[in-house]
C-alpha cells in the first residue's frame, strides 16, 4: 500500500459489512485506508461483479461479490483489474504494483553466470494458502549471448523457471515471443533470446485448512503457518554464434512466510 | 500486463443452482463444527461453487459506475473523493466478517 501511495494511487475496499464490522476490522489490522461499507450490496451490483451463486438464504454468504481488484485511472475508466481463483482477505496491492509499475522491489533475488544477470520477483514475502502470487523473471544477456526459446528442437534446452518446496503450487509464466536467428556456426535457425527477456505470470501457493487437520496432517496435507523457502532453477542453455555450452540449471531460494488464515476482528463484550 | 494473469478457463456455468447451494451451505456448516472432516476435495468444490459462471465487471478501458458509501468511521466518500492523483486501487473483498 505504501508502495502505490509513492506512485499516487490511493485504496479503497468494499464489502457488503456493516460499518462496525468494517470499524473492528480496521483497528484490529491497523488500516488506514477507506473500508467502504456496502449493505445490501447496491454498488457491488452495479460493478455487475454480484455473486449469483450464493442462495438467498445463506446468511453468511449471501450478497458477496466474486471478488477483485480495479486499478481505476483518473479519469474514472478501468486501466487494468485482477480477479483471481482463490481470495482470502489479503493484501493484493503488491501484486498490481508488481505487474504494472515494474518495481522490482518485492521479493527479489538476483543470480549472475557468465552469460547472464537474472531477478526473480515474488510479489510478496507472505501468504496465505490458497492464494496466487504475482512472479516475474527479468534476464539480462550479457552481449553476444543467447538463450532458447520454444519451440525448440530436442537436443536444446529453452530458458524455462520452476519452483519447488512445500508451499509451491501450479506456475503459470508467460514468456515473450523468441526471435528466429539464423545460427551460422550451427547451420540452423532457432527461436533465441537475446539483450532483456521479462516473463510475468502467477504461483500458486498450496492450499491447506485455516486450522490444523488430524486426518490431513496425518497425510502430511496440512502445512503449518510458519516460515518457508521457495526455492528455485532457473534453466537454459547459453550460446553464441559459435559456441554452444551444456544446458544449465542455476539455484535460488526466496523466503516466504505462510501466513495463518486472517480472521475477522475479535468480537468485543458489549 | 495483468491480461495474462486475468485470462482463465471460460466463464461457464457447471453446475446447477440446487448443487451449489448445497456445497455452499455444507462447507460452512462443517466450518461450525470444527472442519475437521473437509478435505481438500470439498474445498475445491467449495472453491467452484462461488466461482461458477463469474463476472470481473466493467472491461479494461470501460468507465466505472460511480457511487458514494460510508468508511468504518462513518465518512462518506464518492469515486472522485478516493481518487490520488495518479488514480485508485479499488479493492472488492468478500467479507471482513468471516
Amino acid at each position: 500500500m505504501e508502495k502505490l501511495k509513492t506512485h499516487g494511487v490511493h485504496a479503497a475496499a468494499i464489502t457488503y459489512d456493516s460499518r462496525q464490522v468494517l470499524h473492528d476490522f480496521g483497528e484490529a489490522y491497523k488500516i488506514e485506508y477507506p473500508l467502504l461499507s456496502d449493505v445490501g450490496s447496491k454498488v457491488i451490483r452495479a460493478f455487475g461483479i454480484f455473486n449469483t451463486n450464493v442462495p438467498e438464504d445463506h446468511k453468511m454468504m449471501y450478497g458477496m461479490p466474486w471478488p477483485g481488484d480495479y486499478l481505476i485511472g483518473k479519469d474514472g475508466t478501468v486501466r487494468d483489474k485482477l480477479f483471481l481463483r482463490d481470495y482470502q482477505l489479503r493484501p493484493s496491492a503488491s501484486q498490481i504494483v508488481l505487474s504494472h509499475f515494474s518495481d522490482a522491489q518485492g521479493n527479489t533475488v538476483n543470480v549472475t553466470t557468465d552469460h547472464l544477470n537474472a531477478a526473480i520477483t515474488l510479489s510478496t514475502d507472505r501468504c496465505f494458502p490458497g492464494q496466487e502470487i504475482a512472479v516475474s523473471l527479468a534476464i539480462n544477456l550479457k552481449p553476444g549471448w543467447h538463450i532458447y526459446g520454444k519451440p525448440l528442437p530436442a537436443r536444446y534446452h529453452a530458458a524455462e523457471l520452476t519452483f519447488e518446496g512445500p508451499l509451491v503450487g501450479e506456475l503459470k509464466l508467460e514468456f515473450p515471443a523468441p526471435r528466429p536467428m539464423m545460427l551460422k556456426g550451427l547451420g540452423e535457425t532457432l527461436p533465441v533470446y537475446e539483450g532483456e527477456v521479462r516473463a510475468v505470470g502467477t504461483l500458486g501457493i498450496k492450499w491447506s485448512p485455516p486450522a490444523p487437520v488430524p486426518f490431513l496432517e496425518a497425510f502430511g496435507k496440512w502445512i503449518k503457518p510458519g516460515a518457508y523457502a521457495v526455492e528455485g532453477q532457473l534453466h537454459f542453455q547459453p550460446c553464441t554464434d559459435s559456441v554452444c555450452e551444456p544446458p544449465q540449471a542455476v539455484k535460488f531460494e526466496l523466503p516466504m512466510r505462510l501466513e495463518a488464515y486472517v480472521p475477522p476482528a475479535p468480537k468485543k463484550t458489549e | 500486463m495483468l491480461e495474462g494473469l486475468n485470462r482463465r478457463e471460460e466463464i461457464r456455468d457447471a453446475m446447477d443452482a440446487k448443487t451449489k447451494a448445497s456445497v455452499l451451505h455444507d462447507v460452512i456448516r462443517r466450518f461450525g463444527t470444527g472442519g475437521n472432516d473437509i478435505t481438500p476435495e470439498d474445498w475445491q468444490r467449495f472453491v467452484e461453487a462461488q466461482n461458477d459462471g463469474y463476472r470481473t465487471g466493467p472491461e479494461i478501458g470501460e468507465r466505472v459506475p460511480d457511487f458514494s458509501l460510508t468508511d468504518q468511521n462513518g465518512k462518506s466518500w464518492a469515486l472522485d473523493d478516493l481518487m490520488g492523483p495518479s488514480g485508485l486501487l479499488l479493492v472488492f473483498s468478500r467479507s471482513a466478517d468471516w
